[in-house]
């Protein structure tokens, strides 16, 4: 088959694009659902929102099979060490969405006892807003993520200088 | 009702810890596992002690703490107003009872009268949050016994019932709509023809849930027999709710004490004997059709109450409407005092119950005469579920401690506030 | 109707809004907890909760900016409280809510009062449930109760100090504007 013929069958493309489009495909979050969000984190499992057309409705319990972190709920300072913890435990390439107002900064809580932001003590790639955020809001905060991956941009331990 | 110490499974010396036998400890074999904060069961920040002997409990402890929010104290800071915005995060799964909780005990102690079709719609959305507990309880609790689709056809219902929130009070969940004084809004036109759907589609859900769960031969070796707690001992540990009834108790809050219009709604009340993992279920499937049946009285009431008022029109406690503000100089002033100051209630204590998804939820206000709570505390019905934990699960294997832990329903944001 | 002055420690009682609130004695609350269970018939403790009295009756301050006691934007151009309540007793009030559950359903609360460092007896001999509600009366506030086998922090972290739900323990958190970027 002459080379111009050939090129019509095939794809071409980089190793790293490849990786990242596979990568993107199938990030698997992790079971860290806290409080109110967490159940909104559920819904979009659930067939309505259905986030298996994504490839990540496979939840994984393990943080080392995870990929995705959606911190969703109110982080008390008693959990800020075990969401260390899991956040160390993941392995590379990692990403963090700070899910709800709590997450991302506190929320209506500022007191004694919950962290204003985790922000504070993970890395963070996408804050999504909202108390707590639609379904559709999350999603669109993940797909950001994927886009962002499959353009090229390192996930936010590479990029922000905190919390590393 | 005293407890015989012959026959209670309740630990000692402390009644929230179950520990190791001496005898067990030393024949080498007791291995300490934490349930840590993170684990896929999805009830939340719960850490587990758990003590196995191969695969038997033999020691548990239960750590919470880790979704302390500060609730009571926040609440001290802000008006009585602000803390509607608050109360639905605290059971955010029973998002509805916690908010009509606290607006009771507010109004209690105003002594303001609500009108009647805010009442009547206060219970319809209480009856849906009812449903919508209830389904996250069965999905979940059924998706780590490994029944795996019924989370989908669980959270298929919930997601109507929060269409029927959201076309009511513009949020999903946690709407603050429920206001000192009545509702935030009038109810809109669409409401009643959707609701009336639902109301029609639901009988048949449920049916479906019990096709696929209650004559399944797994379901039932995994939550017949499975951590039982006796009636004694449910009361000894004060418990309330499904868990209680379960085992045999017959006493819900909206039959006995009854608040809002319940004693004007014909309803059963569930009651089973065993206080198994079976019996809390089988308790809270029939409590869904008895909402459903609930939903749709009021709804029939509520189309015979269009164009009534939908709050109380005391005007130091709630705001006047939007158009008296262009034309009524009073109006402007207290639309003003209530925005910056916030409504002023009266010195007092008062403790309101309600009967919550989760059991008795209660919340106790002392108010010093001025514009924002002296003390706020709710009572949490997770906090007695969680302590029952050790008692239930004297005696059980692995495995069983995650049908039980799932069907005492505790939610975390509940029992830490 | 019931004859609360034959509850042991009784030192008056006081009906409002439809609620009985029996004040004891501290050094009797065990015993009345007992004499309701067994003799009136309140077989369910409902919770205990616990009030910090500290600063009661104080007139508040106005203004945006806070005192050392913190925010307090909600007294705008006044001095507070128009009428000062009436003074409490002793710092601290501990709340008993009992539930009579059966036919004839009632609830009353058994309310007693205490000052720093004072100790109250545990109830858990009476209704095991008391367990947490003590444990988080005691994290929250710092109350001890005698004869709680495994009295140690609830919902705090085991080494934190203070009582958040003081009233001189302040809110926490931290200011919105200009925060300083970490």
């Amino acid at each position: 088959m002459p080379a111009e013929e050939l090129e019509q069958h095939l794809g071409l493309t980089t190793l790293e694009k490849a990786v990242r489009w596979a990568q993107s495909k199938s990030m698997w979050p992790d079971t860290f659902g806290l409080a109110c969000c967490a159940i909104e984190m559920m819904a979009i499992v659930s067939s309505r929102y259905d986030l298996a057309r994504f490839g990540m409705e496979a939840f994984r319990s393990s943080p080392r099979q995870a990929d995705l972190l959606i911190v969703s709920g109110r982080v008390a300072h008693k959990m800020a060490a075990p969401l260390r913890q899991i956040y160390d435990q993941m392995l590379e390439p990692k990403w963090v969405v700070a899910m709800g107002a709590c997450a991302s900064s506190g929320g209506m809580f500022n007191n004694y006892t919950v962290l204003q932001g985790v922000d504070r003590i993970v890395p963070v790639d996408i804050y999504v807003p909202f108390c707590p955020p639609r379904p559709e809001a999350l999603m669109e905060g993940i797909i950001r993520i994927h886009e962002a991956h499959l353009a090229g941009i390192p996930p936010a331990y590479e990029r922000r200088h905190v919390a590393t | 009702m005293t407890i015989a110490p012959e026959t209670t499974r309740i630990p000692g010396p402390i009644p929230t810890v179950l520990q190791v036998p001496e005898e067990r400890r030393e024949s080498g074999d007791v291995m300490q596992i934490n349930f840590g904060p993170n684990h896929p069961s999805t009830h939340g920040v719960l850490r587990l002690i758990v003590d196995l002997d191969g695969e038997e409990v033999v020691g548990i402890e239960a750590v919470i703490g880790y979704l302390h929010t500060g609730f009571e104290k926040s609440m001290e800071q802000k008006t009585w107003w602000k803390g509607i915005t608050y109360a639905p995060r605290i059971d955010y799964v029973g998002y509805q009872s916690n908010e009509l909780v606290y607006v009771l005990a507010v109004e209690k102690l105003l002594q303001i009268e609500v009108p009647e079709k805010a009442t009547w719609m206060r219970m319809l959305l209480s009856e849906l949050n009812r449903l919508h507990s209830h389904l996250v309880f069965l999905g979940t609790s059924a998706l780590e016994l490994g029944a795996i689709s019924m989370f989908w056809y669980c959270f298929r219902e919930r997601d109507l019932i929060l269409d029927l929130s959201e076309m009511v009070t513009g949020q999903r969940m946690h709407t603050r709509y429920f206001q000192v004084g009545g509702l935030a809004e009038d109810i809109p036109e669409g409401f009643y023809a959707e609701c009336r759907k639902f109301v029609e589609w639901m009988p048949q859900a449920l049916d479906d849930y019990l096709t696929l769960l209650d004559r399944n031969k797994i379901w039932l070796e995994r939550t017949r027999g499975v951590g039982k707690l006796s009636a004694a001992d449910a009361l000894a540990l004060s418990q309330s709710g499904p868990n209680l009834r379960a085992s045999g108790v017959d006493w819900d809050l909206r039959r006995d004490q009854p608040y809002l219009a319940y004693d004007q709604v014909d309803f059963r009340v569930p009651v089973y004997e065993n206080g198994d993992v079976y019996d809390r279920y089988r308790v809270r499937m029939d409590e869904m059709a008895e909402s459903t049946r609930i939903v749709d009285q009021c709804l029939r009431r509520l189309e015979r109450m269009k164009g009534r008022p939908w709050i109380a029109d005391d005007r130091k406690v709630v705001l006047p409407p939007r158009e008296e503000l262009h034309t009524s100089m009073e109006s402007l002033i207290h639309h003003f005092k209530l925005v910056t100051e916030g409504f002023r209630v009266p010195e007092g204590e008062v403790y309101v119950t309600i009967e919550s998804p989760r059991g008795e939820q209660g919340c106790y206000i002392v108010s010093q005469g001025g514009p924002r709570p002296w003390r706020v505390h709710f009572r949490a019905p997770s906090f007695a579920a969680l302590e029952a934990t050790a008692a239930c699960v004297n005696g059980a294997l692995v495995a069983d401690l995650i049908a039980i832990v799932g069907s005492l329903d505790a939610v975390m944001g509940d029992v830490d506030r | 109707m019931t004859d609360w002055s034959g509850v042991p420690g009784h030192v008056k009682h006081a009906e409002a809004l439809g609620e009985t609130t029996v004040t004891i004695e501290r050094g009797q609350i065990r015993a009345a907890c007992a004499h309701a269970r067994d003799e009136l018939g309140f077989n369910v403790l409902s919770g205990i909760v616990a009030t910090d009295y500290l600063g009661w009756g104080r007139p508040g301050v106005s203004g945006y900016i806070g005192t050392a006691e913190g925010r307090d934007i909600n007294f705008p151009a006044t001095q507070g409280l128009q009428t000062l309540p009436e003074l409490k007793p002793a710092r601290f009030a501990l709340s008993y809510h009992l539930l009579a559950l059966g036919r004839d359903p009632r609830r009353v609360r058994l309310q007693t009062w205490l000052d720093e460092g004072d100790a109250v007896d545990t109830v858990i001999p009476i209704w095991p449930g008391a367990d947490w509600y003590e444990r988080e009366m005691f994290d929250m506030f710092g109350i001890r109760f005698e004869g709680h086998p495994y009295l140690v922090r609830l919902l705090m972290p085991e080494d934190w100090e203070g009582h958040p739900l003081r009233k001189d323990y302040p809110i926490g958190g931290e200011p919105v504007r200009f925060s300083e970027a970490e």
